[in-house]
């Protein structure tokens, strides 16, 4: 396309090649770099808690990324799917943490499994940072999640025989941050330090969730006496 | 042509001579017994704002131990703190020796580093960056070619501290650092010519004697 452009015009050849190259250089300066979050997550080494729980990828928790459209700034557009890498990470994570886990997919699946609650992450915001913008040479990605811990009756929409998360009171709800870094030193392109922060930033979110999860009010009660959430 | 490319590697090679890589070793508390057989682990503080040590430093740290003693069993970096997640992340590394005690514990964390069975924890804090540069250096790309002409140079740092925490003792045992600098140089005529100075391998191989020694004194 950038060739027949250039044909249009009236230049030397070796102009038109110059200009090709600069123009493509122009281009990919403005374009969009798109990361797929991949990784390899450790099971984590944990007593489990003696519970059962379901847990409930949302959609829009499976398919989360993050888009930062900066053709407006004049600078690279960024795109950071991490969706896949997400439900990796924590179907790793969970079924080592808690004694009893089973994956909700559907209405089915509520009504089958005995569960003493459900468990439903919902990425709260994703942020980045790249040295051009920092000064600093790392690359860095901050996660915030919100969880919610619901009886399993409560997402139940016997009605129409579906799953519900409207109007749903979680007996447990809290925040959980996690960040990432990746020094500049240690990578080769931008999209690989993106990536590896990512990672990094998932199993901070790991090592936060267990970390904590004991001390969110109402997760305690709840362990005493599974059977009755509060 | 010839003649200038001969120049540029007569310069290289007196510039090369001119890179310099200054040492600074200390040792704190003196070794009392070496290891005669058993496992140790190395791992990189990465809980600073602004930098992480260099998992390769690190790499470089254990293969250094490893090819020095057959006896000292080096359990990689990544492999120890996949198996211990989440207990060696930057969010929950212990900082100190009574912090792991806390650690064990935790029936798993304890079973593991049983099974593991490690005598020695080290600690490595610090990292490589460069500081000063001067210099300029032109690159053009013409109908007959492309090249560049200048002249740049720049500065490395290295500082590293290590921390050996002796688990069969409780105990932290010793602390070693290394400081090393250098200079490296960059001539261009035509060709670009990096003469760069080994800082970080120098600081790896003051580093990683230094441990070696320490593990198996008295061995």
């Amino acid at each position: 396309m950038v060739g027949r452009l250039l044909d249009s015009m009236t230049l030397g050849r070796k102009a038109q090649r110059l200009l090709t190259l600069i123009t493509l250089i122009a281009l990919a300066a403005c374009s969009t770099r798109e990361v797929v979050v991949e990784g390899s997550f450790p099971t984590p080494l944990v007593d489990p808690v003696p519970v059962s729980v379901g847990i409930l990828f949302t959609k829009e928790f499976k398919e989360h990324e993050l888009v930062d459209d900066a053709t407006g700034r004049g600078e690279v557009s960024w795109r950071v799917s991490t969706g896949t890498a997400q439900v990796e990470f924590w179907s790793t994570l969970l079924p080592a943490f808690f004694h009893n886990v089973v994956f909700i997919e559907s209405y089915e699946d509520l009504q089958t499994y005995d569960v003493d609650a459900v468990l439903i992450p919902k990425v709260a915001d994703v942020q980045y940072a790249i040295p051009l913008y920092t000064n600093v040479k790392v690359y860095e990605i901050w996660m915030r999640y919100n969880l919610a811990l619901v009886e399993p009756e409560q997402i139940i929409d016997k009605e129409n025989s579906t799953i519900s998360l409207e109007n749903i009171q979680p007996f447990a709800e809290w925040p959980l941050t996690a960040y990432g870094k990746t020094p500049t030193a240690f990578m080769q392109s931008d999209s690989d330090a993106v990536n590896l922060a990512a990672v990094m930033a998932l199993r901070d979110a790991g090592a936060n969730f267990i970390t904590s999860f004991l001390r969110v009010p109402g997760v305690m009660d709840w362990i005493d006496n599974p059977e009755e959430a509060q | 042509m010839k003649r200038a490319l001969l120049s540029v590697f007569l310069l290289g090679g007196l510039l090369g001579g001119c890179v310099t890589a200054n040492v600074d070793e200390m040792t704190f508390d003196a070794p009392v017994a070496g290891m005669t057989d058993g496992s140790i682990v190395i791992l990189g503080r990465r809980h600073a704002p602004d930098y992480d040590t260099e998992p390769d430093f690190i790499d470089c740290i254990g293969s250094h131990i490893s090819r020095g003693s057959e006896n000292i069993n080096v359990i990689p970096e990544g492999q120890f703190v996949d198996a211990m997640y989440p207990w060696f992340e930057p969010r929950t590394a212990p900082l100190s020796i009574e912090s792991v005690g806390r650690l064990m514990v935790l029936p798993s964390v304890a079973g593991k580093l049983s099974e593991l069975d490690l005598d020695y924890m080290i600690w490595i804090d610090g990292r490589t960056q460069d500081t000063n540069s001067s210099g300029s250096m032109t690159c053009g790309v013409g109908p007959t070619g492309a090249g560049c002409f200048g002249f740049g140079t720049w500065g490395t740092e290295s500082e590293y501290e290590a921390t050996i925490w002796n688990f069969d003792a409780g105990a932290e045992v010793g602390k070693m650092s290394a400081l090393t600098s250098g200079q490296s140089y960059m001539p261009a005529v035509v060709v670009p010519i990096p003469i760069i100075a080994p800082v970080q391998d120098t600081a790896c191989d003051s580093l990683g004697t230094q441990l070696l020694q320490y593990l198996s004194a008295g061995s």
